[in-house]
């Protein structure tokens, strides 16, 4: 999932002062998971705005709408009339649901109110972690599935670097080192062999570095 | 304690431990408009219900809970407590001051404590005012 952190009321109150109306977007999938932008969050944060504005003595109409995923057309359709009805959008989507929104509806300011953070997973209750960087081009069958272009601070595709202790990174001693991960998981499986394997420098042509990138499933596509 | 306005005070409190009967809010009745919010368990407090409070032009809020350990549903009281520090700090960045938001743990009956408590948010609002965003 897409994890993300709501941004600071001082920022939002700033980015929404120009508008009178404001539509604040929630999305019901990746950001509700991680509370910050779920239907829940939508409504703190429409309450936060009202409030905020008039401790300012601004005026503002804040009204409030969770769609399902802010990434689809089909549950975008659904907000296109409460998008009408205001003069601009708070969207709490990922910053891929604050561009759809803003290329479906093309003449309302559609603003960021969460701060995009990580692919990761739900540890357990209210903990994330980062687990993907989307490079285009997984390896994680060599690595026991354990993936150290994320997990392991210097990105070594060849470690460990040796300066682990006790099982943590000696670069946060609050993370785990992802190499001594990748060999206990290699252990478990009986694939210790794969750390003979020199695994050469990634290509990071199919990360962002080569540009935008796109997928197209001919399949699909009528 | 008097204060120099009538403030309001909205309670949300857990029904197992208070009810609206007690004898301390007859005597604050004079001194301050209170609405209470019945919950079936304190864990029901969401943020969201909080800030409505305010928005509703509530100068305080009190949350009144079970002490720890005592939940009927093992950790309602531990989730309000957490909320209601994530919401005053959010209070605190409004302007709004997190000090009109309190969670307290009390035992059902025991109004001695509620009396302090209902005193203790008397000279708190004394010393803050009316709520910046109350429109009367
Ligand atoms: S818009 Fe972003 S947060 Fe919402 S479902 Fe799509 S990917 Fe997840
Ligand atoms: S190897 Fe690339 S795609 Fe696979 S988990 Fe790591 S970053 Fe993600």
């Amino acid at each position: 999932m897409i994890v993300g952190e709501q941004k600071p009321i001082a920022e939002i109150k700033e980015m929404v002062a120009p508008y009178k109306k404001l539509l604040v977007l929630g999305c019901g999938t990746c950001v509700k998971t991680c509370f910050a932008g779920g239907e829940d969050e939508t409504a703190v944060l429409a309450s936060a705005i009202r409030l905020v504005s008039r401790k300012e003595g601004r005026t503002i109409e804040v009204e409030e709408l969770t769609v399902e995923r802010q990434c689809e057309n089909e549950f975008i359709q659904e907000a296109a009339e409460a998008v009408g009805r205001n003069d601009s959008v708070l969207s709490l989507a990922c910053g891929a649901g604050v561009q759809a929104i803003a290329r479906r509806f093309v003449t309302k300011p559609v603003l960021p109110g969460v701060n995009t953070t990580f692919i990761g997973v739900l540890e357990k209750q209210g903990l994330f972690t980062e687990e993907c960087s989307g490079c285009g081009n997984c390896e994680l069958a060599l690595f026991g599935a354990v993936c150290p272009v994320t997990r392991c601070a210097k990105k070594l595709l060849n470690g460990p670097c040796g300066g682990s202790q006790a099982g943590k990174c000696e670069v946060n001693p609050d993370t785990d080192c992802a190499w001594q991960m990748i060999i206990e998981r290699l252990k478990i499986l009986g694939q210790l062999d794969n750390l003979r394997a020199y695994v050469p420098p990634k290509n990071w042509n199919t990360s962002t570095s080569g540009g935008p990138r796109k997928l197209v499933r001919e399949d699909h596509i009528i | 304690m008097q204060t120099t306005f009538t403030p309001r005070i909205t309670i949300f409190y857990c029904i197992n431990s208070f009810t609206e009967t007690s004898s301390v809010f007859c005597e604050i009745e004079n001194q301050a408009e209170i609405t209470f919010v019945k919950l079936p368990c304190s864990s029901m407090v969401k943020d969201v219900f909080v800030l409505r409070a305010f928005e509703a032009d509530a100068d305080a809020v009190i949350i009144l809970v079970c002490p720890e350990g005592q939940c009927r549903f093992v950790e309602g009281n531990i989730r309000a407590k957490k909320r209601t520090t994530w919401v005053c700090g959010l209070l605190d960045d409004i302007g709004l001051d997190g000090r009109r938001l309190s969670l307290f743990n009390v035992k059902s009956g025991d109004e001695a404590s509620l009396e302090k408590i209902l005193d203790g948010t008397l000279s708190v609002l004394e010393e803050l005012g009316p709520s910046p965003v109350r429109r009367n």
